[in-house]
């Protein structure tokens, strides 16, 4: 078995490949991991991401296909969900002081991940200024490239772990553990998961290192309810780790209460009392 | 009254000759350890936060002037080993996790015990909890490896760049 482990997406991601020895296969799954960093940043001022948040509404913007497939991905669990899940309030983070701010926020009224439309598959336009923010998907989306890429190179089984979001494919179930919400060094085993990928949002490290809720209600208008705050921790188990990670801050949401989107997106949720 | 700390998870991933291969392949490395004064350590701190002092033994550069630099970062509750690679011209070319020992209990900046995992491979008998592979939960912050980046790319600077 080979382990290795890089910061990256802001947490430490490991890879751990089970049977085979392949540098190579690891290496390139990082890059894949590295490219979607690139590409999708908030903090970095260069990436594909800000360059939408700044032109998008003026011309057409020819994006990477990765890019072009987590936008549709947004708009599909935005409509599955009536607006729940919005990429589309990076504004607001940068308000609640969550993310840096690179463009003037006063002078506009902004749009959402809906407004974006395709003119051809690689090539977007906005009908409203817009501030997205990918934060809330694009670490499961990173996941799924770094497993693509791993099959790709002749790996059959095989974890990608992004910080606690992580995804496990092959012919042997993999044990899971998921952190008590209560003790986060205590891990509560949760059973074995094939060919599948488990996401969890919960604050014991936001409030253990004094930062606000990064789960953020998009739909109040309200300030003082902008942050939610809740004890629990939510997971989703689903196929792929793009959607668990965007349908945790669903079920964090939704007061850990079942959303309907969740049978579409064949995902379960598994909620822990905090 | 302190008390002992609970280790949540220790993992060691590679060893030192292992991330010398990854992150600098076909490169032939010599150690270049430095003796860190103490304005050194100074400047490195104020521009990391970093408060410990940084080990100036475990320093390596290769023929074509690039480098590989081992260092820790210790949290309030994780130690991280870990490596960075740098370019002739001192831009950071790679990095790689080496150990991840994750603790409760109190300050891992202020305890002994650590010094029992500095160094260890994985051949080493210290192996904690290291068949659990997939942990689930919120999102860990990577934060003291930005921190220990900075102290690295101040050490280029001061003590490792050709003036």
């Amino acid at each position: 078995m080979t382990v290795r482990c890089k910061p990256l997406l802001g947490t430490y991601v490991e890879i751990s490949i089970d049977h085979q020895e392949c540098a190579q296969a690891i290496d390139n799954a990082f890059a894949a991991i590295e490219q979607v960093q690139g590409l999708m940043s908030f903090h970095d001022p260069l990436s594909e991401l800000n360059t939408i948040n700044q032109r998008a509404h003026y011309e057409p913007i020819a994006i990477h296909p990765w890019t072009a497939q987590i936008i549709i991905i947004a708009q599909e669990i935005y409509e599955q969900t009536n607006g729940l899940f919005n990429c589309g309030i990076g504004h607001r983070l940068v308000a609640a002081g969550l993310l840096p701010c690179h463009i003037d926020l006063s002078a506009y009224e902004f749009g959402g991940i809906e407004d974006i439309g395709f003119l051809e598959p690689q090539i977007i336009i906005s009908s409203k200024p817009v501030c997205l923010d990918l934060g809330g998907i694009a670490k499961g989306f990173a996941v799924d490239k770094a497993v693509e890429v791993l099959k790709s190179n002749g790996i059959t089984s095989a974890s990608v772990n992004a910080g606690g979001d992580l995804r496990v494919f092959g012919s042997l179930p993999k044990p899971v553990q998921i952190r008590d919400p209560k003790n986060p060094n205590h891990l509560i085993d949760i059973g074995s998961i094939q060919n599948g990928a488990i996401a969890t949002s919960s604050l014991y490290f936001a409030k253990r290192d004094r930062r606000p809720s990064y789960i953020i209600n998009p739909i109040t208008n309200d300030e003082s309810k902008l942050h939610v705050n809740f004890s629990e921790s939510y997971s989703i188990i689903a196929n792929e780790c793009v959607y668990a990670d965007a349908l945790t801050k669903v079920l964090a949401l939704s007061n850990g209460h079942h959303h309907s989107c969740f049978e579409h997106f064949s995902a379960q949720a598994i909620r822990v009392a905090g | 009254m302190m008390s002992t700390p609970i280790i949540a998870q220790a993992k060691i991933y590679i060893s030192v000759e292992q991330v010398q291969k990854i992150l600098l392949p076909n490169k032939v490395l010599t150690k270049a350890p430095i003796i860190m004064s103490e304005e050194l350590q100074e400047k490195m701190r104020a521009a990391s936060s970093i408060r410990y002092p940084f080990k100036g033994e475990r320093i390596w550069k290769a023929t074509d002037g690039s480098w590989l630099i081992v260092d820790e970062v210790i949290g309030k509750h994780e130690m991280i080993t870990y490596a960075v690679a740098l370019s002739p011209s001192g831009s950071v070319t790679g990095i790689e996790i080496l150990e991840y020992v994750e603790s409760y209990g109190y300050e891992v900046a202020e305890a002994d015990w650590r010094k029992q995992f500095i160094g260890k491979t994985a051949a080493d008998p210290i192996k904690l909890n290291q068949d659990i592979q997939n942990i689930g939960g919120a999102t860990l912050s990577c934060k003291h490896i930005t921190d220990g980046v900075k102290r690295v790319a101040v050490l280029y600077d001061l003590a490792l760049k050709i003036k």
